[in-house]
């Protein structure tokens, strides 16, 4: 029990906003503000060609949202199934979940999804868009699995010793007194996981996805303003993962309060 | 399963820990309403034996029967067994994220089914009982030591266990709150309860106990009433240990 991982991997995600960051200039409100300000400024002042641009972009938007929210959803239950399944107790299910950690973070998010998508497309003939979902799924499902590995080993052993004690099995063990507790330690990582995963999005516009940075690219190639365009696509996403990032940091504070020392 | 025979009996039990033999060839009957007080150095297999009963140690080698049933037989559903057989950690193990009332409820609403009314009646009562019932909507975070290891003896008792296990329960308390969760237990005690309680509280062992166990190198040396043992040791090393602590 010796080699229990102390901290929790921190993924690439944007930084989650602290209650401790109390001060008027936090690196999250100058980032968000500037952003809001530039976004603003450049509709106001220099509408041709940015509300073009603008005007372009919503069904991109919505199909980011959709891939995002639909693999979170899918990559959360992959992940805690792989969670419990690298901690179980019986050797076929720890190595199956444990393997296919290993395969897929060894193998980079775009060669994944090629081959996913790829693979996919030529078995069954299903929509793009859920092509997508699913590759994204498989990918940040093993990322979550280890997420929620840590967790439920952060939990302290005694815990699983006084629910056996009172005659709990360990299903009841693990979803009446584990996880309701590890919530708190997954919850800043798995944050981090899904606002990660909200850019790592971007990734499907290479394939037949029509999201935002896709319908970027369509405009730019149609109208020639590149640098303006991928300005607004940069602009955009900033600020959906700023904002994310503070949704998930309230979330921690809503969740993290029953225990007050 | 008529009454004579011992609540629990453990039969030349052997435990290891890699190399290590933790528990070597122990045999000890406890009586129904018996208190028996296990003492020892550290190292010398107390909490092993303690954790085979309600098999958080499984055992090589060996048998243990636990009010009839043979807990490692696989005919014999270990949780049913678990269910009563309480248990009371050094370290409390109160369960974080509910408040002192869940902590005793949650067990016997998803294990005994009973009604939230009846395990929340039910509850109080224990609360009156281990005298903290003001505390019973607080976190066990907000708890002093005293007062949540008070609350763990009163979970356990939630599910109207036959046998009570006690691991250290004092060990890790300052020294004003030992005496608050040493009340509780000889309460308890005098209620009856079958009682088996790793401790180095030797005023408790002499106070509560029918049998001292003396364990060193994971074998039990010696037993006998707390006035054989504390005033005509027979062996070496439980004089020594005695020398030493008292
Ligand atoms: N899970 C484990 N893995 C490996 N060795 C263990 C484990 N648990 C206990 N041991 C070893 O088994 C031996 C007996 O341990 P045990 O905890 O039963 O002693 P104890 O008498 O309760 O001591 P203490 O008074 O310090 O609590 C010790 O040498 C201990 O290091
Ligand atoms: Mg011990």
């Amino acid at each position: 029990m010796s080699e229990k991982p102390v901290t929790i991997e921190i993924s690439d995600g944007a930084a989650i906003p602290r209650r401790k960051d109390k001060g008027l200039v936090s690196a999250w409100r100058l980032a968000f503000f500037s952003a809001l300000v530039i976004f603003t400024c450049l509709l106001i002042f220099k509408r041709e060609p940015y509300l073009r641009i603008i005007k372009f972009l919503p069904d991109g938007i919505l199909v980011t949202f959709e891939v995002t929210i639909a693999s979170i959803s899918l990559a959360s239950i992959i992940g805690l199934f792989t969670g419990l399944g690298r901690i179980s107790r019986n050797r076929y299910i720890n190595l199956i979940a444990s393997t296919y950690v290993e395969v897929v973070r060894g193998i980079p998010l775009l060669v994944q999804l090629f081959y996913l998508y790829y693979a996919l497309g030529r078995f069954v003939r299903i929509p793009d868009i859920a092509a997508a979902v699913i590759a994204m799924s498989v990918c940040y499902g093993a990322y979550m699995g280890e997420v929620f590995r840590a967790g439920i080993e952060s939990i302290d052993r005694g815990q699983t010793e006084a629910a056996l004690s009172l005659g709990f099995n360990r299903t009841q063990t693990m979803f009446y007194v584990i996880l309701p507790q590890a919530w708190r330690t997954i919850l800043p990582p798995v944050g981090n996981e899904f606002i990660a995963l909200l850019k790592d999005t971007s990734l499907v516009s290479i394939l037949a996805v029509s999201d935002l940075l896709r319908r970027g690219r369509e405009f730019a190639s149609e109208s020639f303003f590149y640098f303006e365009t991928y300005t607004m696509i940069a602009i955009i996403y900033l600020l959906i993962t700023l904002l994310l990032s503070k949704f998930v940091g309230i979330m921690e504070e809503r969740l993290g309060r029953y225990e007050q020392r | 399963m008529n009454s004579v025979n011992p609540i629990i009996q453990i039969r030349n039990v052997y435990k290891y820990f890699g190399p290590l033999k933790a528990l070597d060839n122990v045999s000890l009957d406890v009586n129904f309403r018996e208190k028996v007080v296990v003492i020892g150095p550290s190292g010398s297999g107390k909490s092993t034996l303690l954790r085979t009963i309600n098999q958080l140690e499984t055992i090589d080698r060996g048998q243990i029967v636990v009010d009839g049933q043979d807990i490692n037989s696989p005919a014999n559903d270990i949780t049913k067994i678990r269910a009563e057989v309480g248990m009371v950690f050094q370290s409390f193990n109160l369960f974080r994220h509910k408040t002192v009332l869940q902590n005793l409820t949650l067990a016997p609403l998803k294990i005994r089914k009973i009604s939230k009314d009846e395990a929340e009646e039910t509850a109080l009562k224990l609360l009156e009982k281990v005298d903290i019932k003001e505390k019973a909507d607080s976190y066990p975070a907000q708890l002093s030591g005293g007062q949540q290891q008070r609350v763990a003896i009163a979970r356990a008792l939630a599910m109207n266990p036959k046998i009570m296990l006690f691991d250290e329960p004092t060990s890790a308390l300052d020294p004003e709150m030992i005496g608050e969760v040493l009340d509780v237990m000889v309460t308890l005690a005098l209620e009856g309860m079958t009682m088996v309680v790793v401790s180095h509280e030797m005023g408790f062992a002499r106070e509560v106990a029918d049998r001292i166990v003396f364990m060193d190198y994971g074998q039990i040396i010696e037993t006998g009433t707390p006035q054989h043992f504390f005033e005509n040791p027979e062996h070496a090393r439980s004089q020594k240990f005695l020398e030493q602590i008292l």
